[in-house]
């Protein structure tokens, strides 16, 4: 299975899949995937769809970030959390997975960097 | 590639047991079907089709259960751990597959007095055949819009392929002698009717969840259909093989008509496999373009 997973996650990079968003081309997130700002205020993000958001992890340079999260596991259309801690300079990773209105199990994330 | 989600442990876990399920369902759906419609066959042919039938209904039973705690494992991302999280499991519960596993659960349950239903009381068999191919309709990519031809489209799609499915195994079995050819005959004559309906009601389906060669050669769903019409196009040439060949070489009594007709059926099978996690991979991992 590791194996099947490698040749997977290989075909998938070399096909240049970006899969975080693949359920809707117009979903955003605050920050923005790939962008370096100055300061977090909060992690937002937008979904085409209502969408039950059961797993939201903030991954910074020394390790898991708790994050505040505005709304439980009903439907949203936009997820909103904050970061309990400010953020220091360095990059980010933002990883969810949630249910889609059409019963779909979904998964994304996205990336940025705090510099002074 | 476009419209392609992340593939992960749980989610390969998930397309195998999807498959599982779509291939236990059409084999249950299909098994009633060949017992209502074919009457006057072989003892052991049709007592095949009964054990079938009802023992894939418990299986697709057994895989219904499994897929709740596969999909509460990928929602939680919490692993094993999470495949038996009361939260998760009621939030799916409260998805759309909560819907779907009622009716498939429901009509599973209904398939399994085909066993020893006669005649008029192969009726609740029939309804649960119904119920399990309506499961289909309530969750996925048939949601979208226009729902109402979506869901009917995709019940007519799964009734025909299930009629097709479900015949293989007893057919295998009536191939075995020259006296089976009559049976083969017969199912060829209404495949013929049945098979034309399945792929006119299936490219329409894929036609509105495409809608243009770029979303066929551009995306990952389209890919997967073109895979799946490959294996599609192979099985139909196998089908068409045996009812013009293989079927009028059975019934003359050719030596080693029966061998081949019956290797031909098991790569049928093989095929139906091949499509089902085809299809399982379509609708779990990719999005149509009509979506994105």
């Amino acid at each position: 299975m590791k194996r099947l997973q490698v040749v997977l996650a290989v075909a998938l990079t070399l096909g240049g899949v970006n899969g975080a968003f693949a359920h809707s081309d117009t979903e955003t997130t605050t920050p923005a995937n790939g962008a370096t700002v100055a300061a977090v205020e909060e992690i937002e993000l937008r979904f085409d769809d209502p969408m039950r958001v059961t797993q939201l992890i903030l991954t910074g340079p020394d390790g898991e970030i708790e994050l505040e999260r505005e709304t439980g596991l009903e439907p949203v259309t936009v997820m909103r959390a904050v970061p309990i801690i400010d953020l220091a300079s360095g990059d980010f990773l933002v990883e969810w997975r949630g249910l889609s209105s059409d019963g779909h199990p979904m998964q994304g994330g996205f990336e940025f960097s705090v510099a002074d | 590639m476009e419209g392609l989600a992340p593939i992960e442990t749980w989610a390969i876990l998930a397309i195998l047991a999807k498959a599982a399920g779509y291939i236990a369902a059409l084999l249950a759906m299909g098994g009633v079907v060949f017992v209502a419609l074919f009457r006057d066959v072989p003892a052991d042919v049709i007592r095949l089709a009964r054990r079938i039938a009802a023992l894939a209904a418990v299986v697709g039973l057994l895989i219904l259960a499994a897929r709740f705690g596969i999909r509460a494992a990928r929602l939680s991302g919490m692993g094993l751990e999470g495949a038996v999280d009361p939260l998760m499991l009621g939030l799916i519960w409260d998805s759309p597959l909560g819907a779907a596993a009622v009716w498939r659960a429901g009509g599973e349950a209904l398939i399994l007095t085909v066993l020893f239903a006669r005649g008029f009381w192969l009726i609740p068999a029939l309804i649960g055949a119904i119920m399990v191919a309506y499961s289909f309709t309530l969750v996925g990519h048939s949601l979208g819009e226009p729902r109402m031809l979506l869901g009917s489209l995709l019940a007519v799609h799964v009734v025909m392929v299930a009629f097709w499915v479900g015949a293989l195994g007893p057919l295998h079995r009536a191939a075995r002698t020259q006296s089976g050819a009559a049976l083969l005959h017969r199912f060829g004559m209404l495949a013929s009717i049945g098979i034309p309906v399945l792929i006119v009601a299936g490219g329409i389906f894929a036609w509105l969840m495409i809608g243009s060669f770029t979303g066929l050669f551009g995306t990952a769903y389209g890919w997967a259909m073109l895979g799946k019409i490959v294996v599609v196009a192979g099985l139909l040439a196998l089908a068409a093989a045996n009812k013009l060949k293989l079927v009028p070489a059975l019934a003359r009594g050719d030596a080693g008509a029966a061998r081949r007709l019956r290797t031909s059926i098991r790569l049928e099978c093989a095929a139906v496999v091949g499509i089902a996690l085809l299809t399982a991979t379509m609708t779990s991992v990719t999005v149509p373009p009509a979506n994105l």
